[in-house]
């Protein structure tokens, strides 16, 4: 993976996501710049980075379900 | 299984922070359920429109009696989705027929429950981080997924590359400092 690819990576890794004007949570403009190999790497990066995230947080919360919360809280 | 009707009852009253630990919960699984799809659709924006969705259907919900009944139907549903969003893509019937054949095969789900040791382990690696990965890391994980990369990067004076390429070398320094603490995190997410 080329340097340009591993910062592609890690911003999909993120559980930002931005809302469609209809409210749907939207795919990450980065994800549609990786190759096939490298949306594949981002899942699997993905699973351990919320496992490790939750494992950090005191209620066992990852950034996907904070995520979800904060958009509960602001509907 | 009466824990799951509890939650249940506590969701359809409203309760955000029952949906929220339920989720955590049933977040693994539900991703792993998605990696059929995961060079075809951007299965994270997925994941999170499911959640949301079954948040909202979630008082219309009927148990079958069945264990992990809404973790089931929720697998259901983000699968669905990705599908929906598959076919803007026009996909190929060859990676279609790949699709259809991978499916088949992953067809059982449960939920997660924490592992204590695997929570120690991971806190003591991230003490031991040097500052600067340290602070991409801090940086993600107290947005709680609110704010754009270039937000966060802003917040701790970096450019957006040079946060990104913390974060990198934060991700691997947490990987191999698990690995020599004898945590496999592939190993603690197999089903």
């Amino acid at each position: 993976m080329t340097p340009e690819e591993t910062l592609l990576l890690e911003q999909v890794t993120s559980a930002h996501r931005e809302r469609s004007v209809d409210g749907q949570v939207k795919s990450h403009p980065a994800w549609h710049d990786l190759d096939r190999a490298g949306r594949l790497e981002a899942f699997e990066e993905t699973l351990k980075l919320r496992k490790l995230e939750a494992a950090l947080d005191e209620r066992g919360l990852s950034t996907t379900v904070k995520a979800l919360l904060a958009r509960l809280e602001r509907a | 299984m009466q824990r799951e009707l509890d939650t249940l009852t506590a969701m359809v009253a409203g309760d955000a922070e029952a949906f929220g630990l339920w989720v955590a919960g049933v977040e693994s699984s539900v991703r792993q359920s998605l990696r059929p799809f995961a060079a075809l659709v951007d299965t994270e924006a997925v994941l999170q429109e499911a959640f949301l969705r079954v948040w909202q259907v979630v008082p219309r919900f009927t148990h079958d009696g069945q264990k992990n009944a809404l973790l089931r139907f929720t697998v259901t549903c983000a699968r669905n989705l990705a599908v929906s969003e598959l076919r803007r893509a026009a996909p190929s019937s060859e990676e279609l027929e790949v699709l259809e054949q991978r499916l088949s095969l992953e067809s059982h789900f449960a939920p997660v429950t924490p592992d204590p040791f695997l929570r120690e382990a991971i806190a003591e690696c991230r003490r031991k981080l040097p500052k600067q990965p340290g602070l991409a890391l801090e940086q993600r994980l107290t947005s709680n997924g609110v704010d754009d990369d270039s937000v966060l990067a802003a917040r701790v004076s970096m450019s957006l590359n040079t946060f990104l390429q913390n974060f990198t070398r934060a991700r691997r320094f947490l990987a191999e400092c698990l690995k020599k603490a004898g945590v496999d995190l592939e190993r603690e997410l197999a089903p």
